[in-house]
């Protein structure tokens, strides 16, 4: 089979998993989609350095199997490959998201304004709580259907995972270019994140099983409690 | 239409919240003491919304298939709270305490507290003026004649014990003579018997006049003028009835 009149780099373009190719000197020769997304939350240079660290001896293909995280990234392998002295490439392979088995409760579902349930749970937060609370939203995001009561109750026991936390900061916004696929259809992602000096673990199993039953990803890290809520109209 | 007021910082969060989520279909709980507002709040709120306590736990369920916005008071009488669907309904419910955490946590998005009135004196101050105004009227007082800082304020049973305690006052300080004799009248015919009467319910009458003389006049001497007694007399009865 005579592959070579047929340009590949538009599959390449659209592969779902982050493929970069570097030059010797650690600069970006070409990157796709998908790693265009992953630069968002890690440098250049901890890329290169990884291409160098699991590639092959000799000219040719190696692929190492690791778990890496980069904020919602979650890779299981790595393939690092050269084929001259000049250019190095590294593809990460995403690992499968964890699906929710619960179906979507379409009939719970009302279209909803998210800053207000955020501000309602800002208020109710303050009630407890003397914190300074910096809160940065866009208030241009479209109203879509969320499960309030559940919603409701993910947003307090996350805010309440920052009962005696200083200078707490609450980012609101639609992220650009990521979607995930519920029942088969692309929907945009709203990411809600709070961050601040620390946090409160206790309840993460809880806010966990309040996210996955509403279809919402959750990242529970040491200071910052990551929500991607998928933006259903 | 029910009125609120407060100064007090907490509450006026709590009332944000529930302005804020006013037209959302989500369910909230305010915890609190007895007597503090809680179901004053809420109507405040939801001048429209159907109420009922859950004392009656028959009509909570009733109502719970039927409508979609729902107060309920006195949550925690209700024996059922687990077996109840809050979800994609606008439910706001009313407790004097929380029974089961778990089953409160996983029912309500949103959990309050209001505080006491212990912990709101501007709005203990309000309610105090409210009640007093209140009063007067419904006891056909004229204005006051005493300073209102004098009245004491009773927080025990929040509101409830600071309106008796503005009508006991209010009371003491508007009987005239009849009204006294009377009211020793009943008194006496509660408790009187035994074998020495006289002596024992004569303080009635002695202890609050050699108090009030003393307070009038200062002096003992001049007390004993005023009452026309000797003044070996007026200190043995100071002794007697262990007035400082």
């Amino acid at each position: 089979m005579n592959t070579t009149s047929i340009d590949f780099q538009a599959f390449l373009d659209w592969d779902n998993s982050p493929f970069i190719l570097f030059s010797a000197q650690g600069k970006i020769l070409y990157l796709n989609n998908s790693a265009e997304i992953l630069f968002g939350y890690v440098s250049k240079k901890e890329l290169y350095d990884l291409a160098l660290a699991y590639a092959p001896q000799n000219f040719g293909y190696k692929t190492t199997t690791l778990t890496l995280n980069y904020d919602s990234f979650t890779f299981y392998a790595v393939t690092v490959g050269y084929e001259n002295e000049e250019q190095i490439s590294i593809r990460f392979y995403n690992a499968p998201r964890t699906k929710s088995a619960t179906p979507i409760e379409r009939d719970k579902l009302v279209k909803t304004d998210i800053n207000l349930l955020l501000e309602a749970n800002i208020a109710l937060f303050k009630t407890k709580n003397t914190n300074a609370l910096q809160l940065l939203t866009d208030p241009d995001l479209p109203s879509f259907k969320l499960d309030q009561n559940r919603f409701s109750k993910l947003l307090r026991k996350t805010l309440d995972a920052f009962r005696s936390s200083d200078s707490i900061r609450i980012t609101l916004k639609l992220l650009v270019g990521e979607h995930v696929i519920i029942s088969g259809k692309k929907k945009p992602i709203v990411q809600l994140t709070v961050e601040a000096n620390g946090r409160y673990s206790d309840t993460d199993e809880e806010i966990r099983s309040l996210a996955t039953q509403s279809h919402i990803t959750v990242l529970l890290k040491e200071r910052t409690i990551k929500l991607e809520i998928p933006l259903i109209q | 239409m029910e009125q609120f007021f407060t100064n007090s910082e907490q509450v006026q969060n709590i009332i944000k919240g529930f302005n804020l989520t006013k037209t959302l279909f989500v369910s909230s709980i305010i915890i609190g003491e007895p007597n503090i507002g809680k179901k004053s709040l809420a109507r405040y709120l939801f001048p429209e919304a159907p109420l009922v306590s859950g004392a009656n736990q028959e009509e909570v369920e009733a109502l719970l298939q039927e409508v979609n916005e729902l107060i309920i008071t006195d949550f925690e009488k209700l024996s059922n709270q687990e077996s109840l669907d809050l979800d994609n309904k606008r439910v706001i419910a009313t407790a004097n305490y929380v029974g089961n955490k778990q089953i409160i946590d996983n029912l309500f998005a949103f959990i309050y507290t209001l505080p006491s009135l212990k912990e709101r004196p501007d709005d203990t101050a309000y309610i105090r003026d409210l009640f007093l105004k209140e009063a007067l009227s419904n006891l056909m007082l004229q204005d006051l004649d005493f300073p209102i800082k004098e009245i004491p304020i009773n927080l025990r049973n929040n509101s409830k014990s600071l309106k008796k305690s503005i009508y006991q006052y209010l009371m003491n300080h508007s009987m005239d003579k009849k009204n006294i004799q009377e009211a020793i009248y009943h008194y006496i015919l509660k408790h009187l018997e035994g074998n020495n009467g006289y002596k024992e319910y004569l303080g009635l009458y002695e202890k609050p006049l050699i108090e009030a003389g003393l307070k009038k006049f200062g002096s003992q001497l001049q007390l004993s003028q005023v009452l026309g007694i000797n003044r070996n007399t007026l200190r043995k009865k100071i002794h007697e009835h262990d007035i400082n």
